[in-house]
């Protein structure tokens, strides 16, 4: 049985070499991409940070967030509209489990629930360090590589930590329940919508044309956000997408995680009716 | 040097292949969360020396931290070893 399995282990490793050789040899077709892709990469790039072309640039230093955030940024909206309908859906699922009904009700002490105290203690350690790391990654996304999904997700990782070492009890007396974190995803994900609207409705308070994410003035819609806050670059809309993105990814990710965690007998004594909030 | 990241690459390109093949015969389900994290490990490499840090930072997180996580979670609520 193990040799049967290392053979077809064996088996694929070489099949891919061969397929991986071949392609590169030219059995797809040309290797490059086609020349008028490249032409688009060039413009991106060319456009991503260009102080003499402002009705054109994004004034953003990291060529991918300025595509993310600006060039394609409908195409983020709906992808993070995608993430969000499956939180939603797991929210939907668990509806009337309020995860911090019983535990209320018990005061509990940090030793009495949790894990190990070493557990503990170098999660203490870890805690800022990760949430400084991830806050960075969020707030200089327009800057070097990174952005708000990045940082919500490295901030998502270490609160996952919080509730599995020190037990979904305690860090529900903590302040890390389902009110909170559903706020808080709500104020990242309307925080989303307003930046993607605001030169618009700077354009119709001036009376001027605008649109929907738009960050610096275009030729025909001289209004934007301003690229340089106090001599800093921003780079507009920029900053304020990384934060919003990073609070709902954060929160939203932790909510999903204090759903999943809760016991089963809550959830089945909510399902089979015996209490609901 | 552009040979020496070409040839790393098809070597963790290669592993992840094997990690994967691992991942799915795999009858204990935590081995094979295990395994399916260390093709994560290789394709963040890759993401790496393909020069896309953008997808590393969030591919680590997500892949390594919050993917496994999940699925241990779903682990222990349910079985731990694939019937038949």
């Amino acid at each position: 049985m193990k040799y049967e399995r290392a053979l077809i282990a064996v088996a694929i490793v070489v099949f891919i070499l061969v397929l991986s050789y071949a392609v590169t040899l030219g059995a797809m077709g040309s290797t490059l991409p086609p020349r008028d892709l490249r032409l688009l990469a060039k413009l991106y790039l060319w456009l991503a940070i260009n102080p003499w072309t402002r009705n054109l640039t994004v004034m953003s230093p990291e060529a991918v967030t300025s595509i993310v955030w600006d060039f394609r940024g409908l195409d983020t909206f709906f992808e993070t509209a995608v993430l969000y309908l499956a939180i939603i859906g797991t929210v939907a699922i668990y509806r009337g489990v309020y995860a911090s009904s019983k535990s209320r009700e018990v005061p509990i002490s940090e030793d009495e629930v949790g894990m190990s105290p070493i557990a503990k203690s170098v999660t203490k350690i870890t805690l800022p360090i990760v949430i400084a790391v991830a806050v960075a990654i969020a707030l200089h996304g327009h800057l070097t590589p990174g952005g708000g999904f990045q940082g919500g997700s490295t901030a998502a990782v270490i609160l996952l930590l919080v509730l599995v070492v020190f037990s979904l009890q305690y860090s529900i007396r903590m302040g890390i329940t389902k009110g909170s974190t559903l706020a808080l995803r709500s104020a990242g994900l309307l925080g989303i919508a307003v930046t993607s609207i605001l030169v618009l409705i700077l354009g119709l308070l001036v009376g001027c044309q605008s649109f929907i994410f738009q960050n610096q003035p275009k030729a025909y819609a001289p209004v934007g956000v301003p690229a340089f806050l106090d001599g800093m670059l921003v780079s507009g809309t920029l900053i304020l997408f990384n934060i919003f993105e990073c609070l709902a990814v954060a929160a939203g990710l932790t909510l999903t995680f204090i759903l999943v965690l809760t016991h089963e007998e809550e959830i089945r004594s909510v399902m089979k009716g015996d209490r609901h909030e | 040097m552009e040979v020496l990241v070409l040839t790393l690459m098809a070597i963790v390109a290669l592993l992840s292949t094997v990690a994967t093949y691992l991942a799915i015969t795999e009858r204990d389900l935590l081995t094979a969360v295990i395994y399916s994290a260390l093709q994560s490990t290789a394709y963040a490499i890759i993401f790496y020396l393909l020069m896309a840090p953008d997808i590393v930072l969030v591919y680590i997180p997500v892949a390594v931290g919050l993917y496994p996580a999940v699925f241990i979670v779903l682990i222990k609520k349910s079985e731990r070893y694939e019937g038949g």
